[in-house]
């Protein structure tokens, strides 16, 4: 078995760390550098930030807090979050981040991925997918699960691995802040149709959801946001139940 | 200034509150059934710093004391409360975050044995159905009504056409529906799980009846109050059309009279215990299967989480919109800007982006249910633009002032 990275997610709205139910009701939870910090301390292996309604406000602006987070931090760190142009991705790079995730922009125009990799290189461009389960499919959405594309999330990977995507953030909405275990279904059919590595996030409540999880599936990292927020997990228990490299 | 004139005597002069996003167009909260094409609007207030009458209850509600507050509940609640486990409150509500938390409280909380009732949506949606049996399985005995299709239609469509209002059949039960369970199952009190002023105020809070200043006066009738519905004495509506006086009983409010003979107290749990939004919905979430609009955002709006439950719910805000410039995104941005979830900033690019937004995911539903075509329902919408609103530029219909023009 490989080993599972372990990310912490940090929600950021407005420079506050905030925290939500499927994608809905977000909740101020405190200073995103504060807790990035205290993540590094307990061992995390990468960092996530998300500014996950910037596009829905139209804007982007955790490059400040990047910046504050790069100084004491030395982990990779991915930003997402009203990425829209090649620049916007290079000054988050500049700010310090190592990756940069994408989803409106890459849904509205999927050669941005193409054109962004060029640029950066794939090991720095990460898909960001928030997926809903409908009837018979899970359906790709954007704008922090609040606006339905009409495209699949299986065909979806497929066609950004293909265009230059380097890594997959999968975020199941339904499963999202519920702690209720992730969407092992969904998980499954993603591992199962692209090669590339995939970050799943969305419903961890307890170390048997993700054992579960790595048990089911090829996954490479697991991000965890609520649990670490309220302190009910760190990062040494939770790797230290998973049998994973502290 | 005549050809500008406004319609249902709103302002002329468009102002928005400067705390939150709402606007000085909003109506206040009115008694559905003297409602007529002549009536004079009235609308929330705005004090001389150009602040709502919402936010201003908002900038009040930090002085109370919600410990006395809580005090005056668990003294109404002793008063009524039952010895022999018969029912002792209702609580009104359709399964909703604000219901399921108010009915939780009273039951877990203070032990009482709350009795629930639920005025049908038009049209339920499957989330609104799903949540609404989901509150019931964790626990609640529960009486819902269901006006028939066929009157409830024809009503809709005569509200639509009369008063661009399609959702006032709808409003008509939700006010008067839960007395009369309260009364027919002998409970003594009613309580809300949202209120009013919440939304919007006036200065004097007049919106209450004198003799109990516990009732809002829109859910009963005075005694020789006429009585309209679509904007049409109830006469008229039963000569014109092949409906009876037993076809709209469902949607008539029941006399003062028998209020105040049955001694009932009609309240919002807003009264006595600090209303949030997102509290609730994280503590439906908690105890009731209660599920998010698995379509992402409503339309009209940013939300997930508020206001579920009815196909033609949509039409309500959009007709609201055109009445008055402002939507759905405003109705929900203001409270979210009130409860410090958003800042005005954001409020403001929400509403730019989705007020008014057209509710086609449910069109086909309602135009079947009213039996309006598509041509009539565009030229009646168009009907209601008023002047001091809109301009139409080469087809196309703009509001002349938003919230986001400097």
């Amino acid at each position: 078995m490989k080993n599972t990275r372990i990310i912490a997610r940090l929600d950021v709205k407005n420079s506050n760390l905030i925290k939500s139910i499927n994608l809905e009701g977000l909740k101020v939870v405190g200073n995103p550098n504060d807790f990035a910090k205290k993540y590094y301390d307990q061992g995390v292996d990468e960092l996530l930030f998300m500014d996950c309604v910037a596009t829905l406000y139209g804007r982007n602006n955790l490059s400040e807090i990047i910046s504050q987070s790069t100084k004491d931090i030395f982990v990779p760190i991915a930003v997402g979050g009203g990425i829209r142009t090649v620049q916007d991705a290079q000054n988050l790079l500049k700010s310090g981040a190592d990756k940069v995730a994408i989803n409106t922009a890459a849904v509205q125009n999927p050669n941005f991925i193409s054109e962004l990799a060029n640029v950066i290189g794939s090991q720095s461009v990460v898909l960001s997918i928030e997926a809903k389960k409908r009837n018979n499919f899970w359906e790709v959405y954007t704008s922090n699960g609040r606006d339905p594309t009409g495209k699949n999330v299986i065909d979806w990977v497929k066609e950004s691995e293909k265009l230059g995507a380097g890594e997959v953030l999968l975020t199941s909405v339904d499963q999202e802040g519920t702690r209720k275990g992730f969407d092992i279904d969904l998980i499954k059919s993603v591992t199962n149709s692209i090669r590339l590595p995939v970050i799943c996030s969305g419903g961890y409540g307890e170390t048997t959801h993700a054992k579960k999880l790595i048990e089911n599936c090829e996954v490479d990292a697991i991000a965890i946001a609520d649990a670490f927020h309220y302190s009910r997990a760190t990062v040494r228990e939770i790797k230290k139940t998973l049998n994973l490299s502290l | 200034m005549k050809k500008n004139k406004s319609f249902f005597g709103l302002p002329e002069d468009v102002k928005f509150c400067k705390k939150c996003v709402e606007s000085n167009q909003r109506f206040l909260s009115s008694t559905q059934h003297k409602m007529n094409s002549d009536e004079k609007k009235e609308t929330i207030f705005f004090d001389k710093n150009g602040i709502c009458g919402a936010c201003n209850y908002y900038e009040n509600k930090k002085k109370i004391d919600w410990v006395s507050k809580e005090k005056n509940l668990r003294y109404i609640l002793e008063k009524h409360r039952s010895k022999n486990g018969k029912y002792d409150v209702l609580v009104p509500g359709s399964g909703g975050k604000d219901s399921i938390f108010t009915s939780f409280l009273l039951k877990e909380k203070y032990n009482m044995n709350p009795l629930t009732c639920t005025w049908s949506p038009g049209m339920y949606t499957d989330i609104g159905w799903s949540n609404f049996k989901s509150w019931i399985n964790s626990g609640f005995d529960n009486i819902l009504f269901t006006p028939n299709k066929r009157v409830h239609g024809l009503l809709t469509k005569i509200a639509f056409e009369n008063l661009l209002h399609p959702f006032q059949p709808f409003v008509l039960g939700q006010n008067s529906f839960p007395i009369k369970v309260a009364i027919q199952n002998n409970i003594k009190l009613i309580i809300y799980g949202d209120g009013v002023e919440e939304r919007a105020t006036d200065k004097k809070d007049n919106k209450l009846n004198k003799a109990n200043s516990n009732i809002y006066n829109f859910h009963f009738r005075e005694k020789n109050d006429p009585i309209f519905i679509g904007g049409l004495p109830i006469e008229e509506l039963i000569s014109k059309y092949k409906i009876n006086m037993s076809d709209l009983s469902p949607f008539l409010p029941l006399e003062e009279k028998y209020l105040l003979e049955n001694d009932l107290e009609v309240l919002p749990i807003t009264k006595f215990i600090n209303y949030n939004p997102q509290n609730n919905f994280y503590f439906a979430k908690q105890k009731s299967n209660f599920q998010v609009n698995p379509d992402g955002r409503s339309e009209g709006t940013y939300t997930k989480y508020s206001s579920l439950d009815d196909r033609f719910d949509g039409f309500h805000y959009y007709t609201w919109f055109i009445k008055t410039g402002r939507g759905r995104a405003t109705e929900d941005a203001g409270i979210e800007v009130r409860n410090n979830i958003i800042t005005r900033d954001e409020a403001v690019s929400l509403v730019k982006k989705y007020d008014g937004e057209f509710p086609k995911k449910y069109f086909k539903d309602f135009l079947d249910h009213t039996q309006l075509t598509k041509k009539k329902f565009h030229d009646t919408i168009d009907k209601f633009r008023s002047p001091h609103l809109w301009e139409n530029n080469k087809g196309v219909w703009n509001l002349k002032k938003t919230v986001w023009h400097k």
